[in-house]
């Protein structure tokens, strides 16, 4: 799954999680998960002031977006001067298992 | 450094100051300083029509002014001048600074403080002393960017030994030459040094906290390499726990798609 934004959505993606109105859990719901995305609904989520979306896979790639490998070696690099000190080392574990679960489990080009 | 060549605050945001400050002004006064600028009253209407708010149809300055608080339009109304004095400089810093703010909110409505809208002006205004710089001694900054990769230091030390101060003194300078409110300026001054905070502290502790997790998660660019190191201080003051940080990071990267999305729109503009 991955969370992106409506401007980068294209038809043929498939929603991962409902959406509502004005992208508030209170608003309206105009959406259900499992459904493929068209221009005409992209169009209305705009209307609806919807302005992120959760799609199924990993299907946008911005330009110079880097692979799971190069963000887990750009992480390992800005850790690299603190990661002796002890609350650091804590945060970059859960940076680390941030990064394998929304890249790692369910990104297309992972499993290439 | 002369101080008194520091960019000024507008004067819409001083008058703003001045009359919060008087118990027997009104929210009308108010309304009508605000209503003086186009740009700023366009922003205050859009915030309080917004869905988060859940207010709608707001139409007038003094109603938005009244539902949102006059902290929340005093706080918009510094952030939007910043803009203005950072969007001409480098899109990182703003994109930082942005996600440094909005994380410092996240974080301080997790924790229940008091003042969320304040924690959250003061993450966006914490690095503006390296705007200054890079206005006031853009050699100097050529400089510090060499060090900085070169020899892999942080942004602080590198400031120090070639212009003898550092962006979070340089920032206390311009809040104070600003009249900014200590709890604003202290966070700016004591982001990279918790302990020296005294008055407040916990909301210095929150800005250095955010600055840490959003400097770990690489989202834009504030010029330094390295995460620093999370001060112990700070994660006492705050009570914080391994759980409750992972959450924080689970949140803050989620929140930070909607940041990017935000910048994608102004740099369209």
């Amino acid at each position: 799954m991955q969370k992106i934004p409506l401007m980068l959505a294209k038809a043929g993606m498939t929603l991962a999680k409902d959406v509502f109105r004005g992208n508030s859990p209170i608003g309206f719901p105009l959406c259900g998960k499992g459904t493929e995305l068209t221009d005409a609904l992209i169009a209305r989520f705009e209307d609806m002031d919807v302005q992120t979306i959760h799609v199924a896979g990993h299907p946008v790639w911005e330009d110079g977006e880097r692979s799971f490998d190069d963000l887990l070696r750009e992480l390992d690099d800005r850790f690299s001067k603190t990661l002796q000190e002890p609350l650091n080392a804590v945060l970059y574990d859960i940076h680390k298992k941030y990064l394998i679960k929304t890249m790692g489990g369910d990104s297309d080009r992972q499993a290439e | 450094m002369d101080t008194r060549t520091l960019p000024t605050l507008p004067c819409v945001v001083h008058k703003l100051n001045v009359l919060s400050d008087n118990d027997k002004s009104t929210v009308q006064e108010m309304a009508r300083i605000v209503s003086s600028d186009q740009v700023l009253s366009a922003r205050i209407l859009r915030l309080a029509n917004s869905p988060s708010y859940g207010f709608y149809r707001v139409s007038t300055i003094s109603n938005a002014m009244i539902l949102l608080g006059v902290n929340v339009v005093k706080s918009l109304a510094l952030s939007s001048s910043i803009f203005a004095i950072m969007e001409k400089d480098s899109v990182g810093l703003w994109e930082h600074s942005l996600a440094v703010g909005t994380a410092a909110n996240l974080i301080a409505r997790k924790l229940g403080l008091a003042e969320c809208e304040e924690i959250a002006t003061a993450g966006l205004l914490h690095d503006i002393g390296k705007v200054i710089i890079s206005i006031k001694c853009s050699e100097a900054e050529k400089d510090i960017l060499t060090l900085v990769r070169e020899r892999r230091m942080y942004t602080m030390e590198a400031e120090r030994e070639i212009i003898d101060t550092d962006h979070a003194e340089v920032g206390g300078w311009l809040s104070k030459s600003w009249f900014l409110p200590d709890k604003l300026s202290e966070p700016i001054t004591f982001h990279h040094n918790v302990a020296s905070s005294e008055n407040h502290r916990i909301k210095t502790a929150v800005v250095h906290i955010a600055d840490v997790l959003i400097c770990a998660s690489g989202f834009g660019n504030s010029g330094e390499s390295f995460v620093p190191a999370v001060q112990k201080i700070a994660w006492d003051t705050l009570k914080l726990n391994e759980q409750l940080l992972a959450e924080l990071v689970d949140e803050v990267e989620d929140k930070l798609v909607e940041v990017k999305n935000f910048c994608l729109e102004m740099m369209g503009d």
